[in-house]
């Protein structure tokens, strides 16, 4: 019983992924693609949660759904209505067939390799207790394990944060000069 | 473990990059662009989680973290950039901004 | 003693060639004359010395071999510098020295006032040293050797007046058509070496296949490279056109002496060609052929010299046919008194040709010898003697073929026709010549041009030189005179034994009639062009173009070669190997200008190449494990 549950949220939360990622892709207008994006978010988060990371599929929710998106949005309101007419279009002539030779490739390859795989090492997922993908898990690893990657995300958030204020100030910079 | 095994979430994953990628190669509008780098990121997401879950370790959730704080920042670098662009009034068009070509 | 004769023959020339190649302008020129003059001499000295040695002993030992080194050594090949001494070689020798020397005494007095005198004595002496190579070698490699170098002689002097572009182009032709020759017969050396091992005669002529194909290739090879040297046909265009060189080198070379060459190898290797009849029968029909179509020719040329050497040619006709037939004393003894009247022809025909500036068309000489009486009467015991008139030298000579060639069934009955017939018109012909040059009313450009010599018709070189020739055809024929005594045939019998030899019916016969051939055609050119009785008749177009041999020969190998060279220019040349070049050149713009499309400085088409990359190194990574 619970099995079959879980592969029904399972194909819910997939084929929402699947199709917020081809509706981001398609939109003509950038509002509806970054709306469709947030879709795609919480789809994932709910796919998070099926393989028990909780804390993550919180962060996901909050940091990338509630922050990031957030200033995508704020970004396309913006700049206003910058509807495309003809998406699809342009560039070099080899450009689409190569685009989806290239990216046919890639998933093809994958699922070559998952094929070969299944059945021995990708079937037998290890034994996991109560507090795996708990925070108190996350926040041991980090500060004790991975503590180098914890402090050079921060730096790069801060380089990040920087070159936002940079990029901004120096259109502000400019308009001052270009008025009379 | 209840649901479907690793390889879906392997093969979901795989799909996701895909079209992540297929939108990076064929939008014209940079917004769009980064929209799909969000979603090829996301989708190396899940299959750090995935992986995560199949060997028992959260090491792959940590991972995961940290993909989504440099993807924060790259995401304000790159809108910073589009701002900058459409207060100059330039095209927000990749296809124009060839100055790289030779 | 006999060697070392041999070894000062053969190298005086030389020494004098380099001698005065070395010397340069340093020496005057007429010093250089008298040394190519007196080398000669003290050559012919040196072969009188081998012969009288010879003499001395008895007919089995007369031969004398002697090395200097080994010339060439590969393998089981051994080849040594070794001159040999004995009957045939010594006639040769004498022939060559005595003739070249009286020629070459000659030319003191014909080239006197030319800028390049030195050059061509030096020529000349290289010339009779190359002579005396080839037949005074005692193997077939240094017979080629010679061979070649007469060749490059005779290139030498016939292209002596380099401005001449018609001289260049003549000297040019005969050396291809020799070298043809020369082809053929490395050819026929090859041969030797693979079924005998060696080259050196006596072995050669011991150890070669007896018959079969191997034989018959051999004697073909040998026999096109004979053909190629005396100018019979196929390969006789070369001759005519080699009267551009001056006289003296038309007498020495294209009458007495490297012109025989090819009847001497034939007489030399006679056993060679008796293992292949059928070669040595196609060597008497090729002479049959040249004599007669010679003969057609002269009758209507115009120039004095090429008369001459078209009567060359037809003579040596007549040798090729007593070689070929197997009587070899008669053909060397036609080829001796041959030396001695076609030289005395041409140098009495040069006294005429200095006397008028070097004019050399009868009709413009016609009279001259009312002017030249002393050229006048030499001119005709020359002629004579070449008509075959008794006593002179030609009647010996040639009769004693005609008559071997009745020895032979009717193959040799067929020749012996075409012999007489051949007589006939060397009569018409020689005449015709005699007639219109040097009897009636001297022409107006004649009286015009002629100028004497201090007094006398020629330098005193010129004279005394065609007067010691003149002799010589007058009693040179008395050596050997076939019923009643025949020391020569006797001299040459251990070397080359005849296999046709006249009987005495058939001697007389054969003498009988071509006599009286001989004298009807003088009486028809004395009918015609002295006593004016007929009128000239016209000639014949297929004589004057020398039976279109030069046309065919120029559609067969120049145009043939032309075109082709032509079609592989357009069709191979120019598309495949130029076009390669600028193929490889445009391939390498295509491919960069196609490359560059690449830059185009789209994002987008980067980030493609970049999905592109990572699947190829997935493919990579997923192979390495």
């Amino acid at each position: 019983m619970a099995n079959f549950l879980v592969w029904c949220v399972w194909l819910v939360a997939a084929f929402a992924c699947l199709a917020s990622a081809l509706a981001v892709v398609s939109f003509r207008n950038p509002f509806y693609s970054a709306l469709a994006l947030i879709g795609n978010l919480a789809s994932l988060a709910v796919l998070f949660l099926l393989l028990s990371g909780e804390f993550v599929a919180a962060g996901q929710v909050l940091v990338y759904g509630g922050a990031v998106m957030v200033m995508f949005l704020f970004v396309i309101a913006y700049l206003g209505d910058r509807t495309e007419e003809s998406p699809w279009s342009g560039g070099p002539s080899w450009q689409i067939v190569g685009a989806v030779l290239a990216g046919g490739a890639i998933l093809a390859e994958v699922i070559v390799v998952v094929g070969l795989e299944a059945g021995n090492f990708l079937s037998q997922p290890k034994h996991i207790g109560r507090s795996f993908g708990s925070p108190e898990a996350i926040g041991r690893l980090f500060l004790t394990d991975h503590l180098l990657a914890f402090e050079v995300t921060s730096i790069v958030l801060l380089v990040a944060a920087v070159g936002g204020v940079v990029l901004g100030a120096h259109a502000r910079q400019l308009e001052g000069d270009a008025r009379p | 473990m209840h649901g479907p095994e690793i390889q879906w979430y392997v093969i979901l994953s795989a799909i996701l990059f895909t079209t992540g990628a297929l939108g990076v190669m064929l939008r014209r509008s940079p917004l769009i662009i980064l929209l799909s780098v969000e979603i090829m990121l996301n989708a190396a997401n899940l299959l750090l989680i995935a992986f995560s879950r199949l060997h028992g370790r959260e090491d792959g959730q940590i991972f995961a973290i940290s993909v989504m704080a440099v993807a924060a920042s790259e995401v304000v670098v790159g809108l910073g950039l589009i701002v900058a662009m459409g207060r100059r009034h330039v095209d927000l068009d990749v296809d124009k901004l060839r100055t790289l070509r030779g | 003693m006999i060697d070392a004769a041999a070894w000062v023959c053969l190298l005086l020339p030389l020494a004098s060639a380099i001698a005065i190649t070395l010397a340069g302008t340093r020496v005057s020129r007429r010093l250089t004359g008298y040394v190519s003059t007196i080398t000669t001499m003290g050559a012919f000295a040196a072969a009188v010395v081998a012969f009288i040695g010879l003499l001395g002993e008895s007919p089995e030992d007369r031969t004398h071999t002697t090395t200097a080194w080994t010339w060439l050594s590969a393998g089981p090949y051994h080849f040594g510098l070794t001159l040999l001494t004995d009957q045939l070689s010594v006639v040769m020798m004498l022939i060559v020295t005595g003739v070249g020397s009286l020629i070459i005494a000659y030319s003191l007095g014909y080239m006197d006032r030319e800028d390049e005198e030195r050059r061509f004595f030096a020529y000349m002496s290289l010339f009779v040293f190359s002579m005396l190579l080839l037949v005074q070698a005692n193997n077939l490699l240094i017979l080629l050797a010679g061979w070649g170098m007469v060749g490059l002689s005779s290139y030498l002097l016939i292209g002596f007046y380099q401005e001449r572009p018609v001289a260049i182009a003549a000297a040019k032709k005969a050396f291809v058509m020799n070298a043809f020759g020369d082809a053929t017969m490395a050819l026929a050396l090859f041969l030797l070496i693979e079924h005998t091992g060696q080259l050196d005669y006596a072995g050669v002529f011991a150890t070669s296949p007896q018959s079969g194909t191997a034989a018959n290739l051999i004697a073909l090879g040998l026999l096109g490279g004979a053909v190629a040297k005396s100018a019979q046909v196929p390969l006789h265009t070369w001759l005519p056109d080699a009267m551009e060189g001056p006289t003296p080198v038309s007498a020495l070379i294209h009458a007495a002496t490297m012109v025989t060459a090819g009847v001497y190898l034939i007489v030399r290797c006679h056993t060679l060609f008796e293992n292949a009849y059928i070669v040595e029968d196609l060597a008497a029909a090729l002479g049959a052929i040249t004599l007669v179509m010679a003969g057609l020719i002269a009758l209507v040329q115009t120039d004095i010299k090429k008369v001459i050497a078209y009567s060359t040619m037809s003579q040596i006709g007549y040798m090729f046919v007593g070689a070929g037939l197997g009587a070899y004393p008669n053909a060397m003894f036609h080829l001796m008194t041959h030396a001695f009247f076609k030289a005395l022809l041409f140098l009495a025909a040069g006294i005429a040709i200095h006397a008028l500036t070097g004019e050399q068309d009868i009709r413009r000489l016609a009279g001259v010898g009312k002017l030249m009486p002393y050229t006048k009467i030499v001119f005709l015991i020359g002629t004579l003697a070449l008509v075959g008139i008794f006593p002179f030298a030609g009647f010996f000579s040639k009769d004693s073929i005609l008559a071997a060639s009745l020895d032979r069934g009717w193959y040799g009955a067929t020749i012996f026709v075409i012999g007489v017939v051949g007589a006939l018109l060397t009569g018409l012909y020689a005449f015709r010549l005699y007639f219109v040059v040097f009897t009636g009313e001297p022409s107006p450009f004649a009286r015009e041009h002629y100028h004497a010599h201090q007094g006398k018709e020629g330098p005193v070189s010129m004279l005394w030189t065609v007067g010691v020739l003149a002799v010589l055809s007058c009693v040179g024929g008395l050596l050997q005179f076939a019923p009643f005594w025949d020391p020569l045939s006797k001299w040459l019998d251990p070397v080359d034994a005849p296999i046709a030899t006249a009987t005495s019916w058939e001697e007389w016969f054969a003498s009988g009639l071509s006599l009286s051939a001989g004298l009807l055609g003088i009486f028809i050119a004395w009918s015609i062009y002295a006593a004016k009785r007929r009128p000239a008749p016209k000639p014949v177009t297929l004589f004057e173009k020398k039976f279109y041999w030069d046309e065919l020969y120029d559609l067969v190998w120049y145009r043939s070669t032309e075109s082709l060279t032509r079609g592989l220019y357009a069709f191979v040349e120019r598309p495949l190997i130029a076009g390669s070049l600028t193929a490889v050149t445009s391939a390498f713009g295509l491919g960069s200008r196609e490359l560059s499309t690449a830059q185009n400085g789209l994002v987008r088409s980067y980030a493609l190449a970049l999905a592109g990359g990572i699947a190829v190194l997935a493919v990579v990574f997923l192979a390495a494990r």
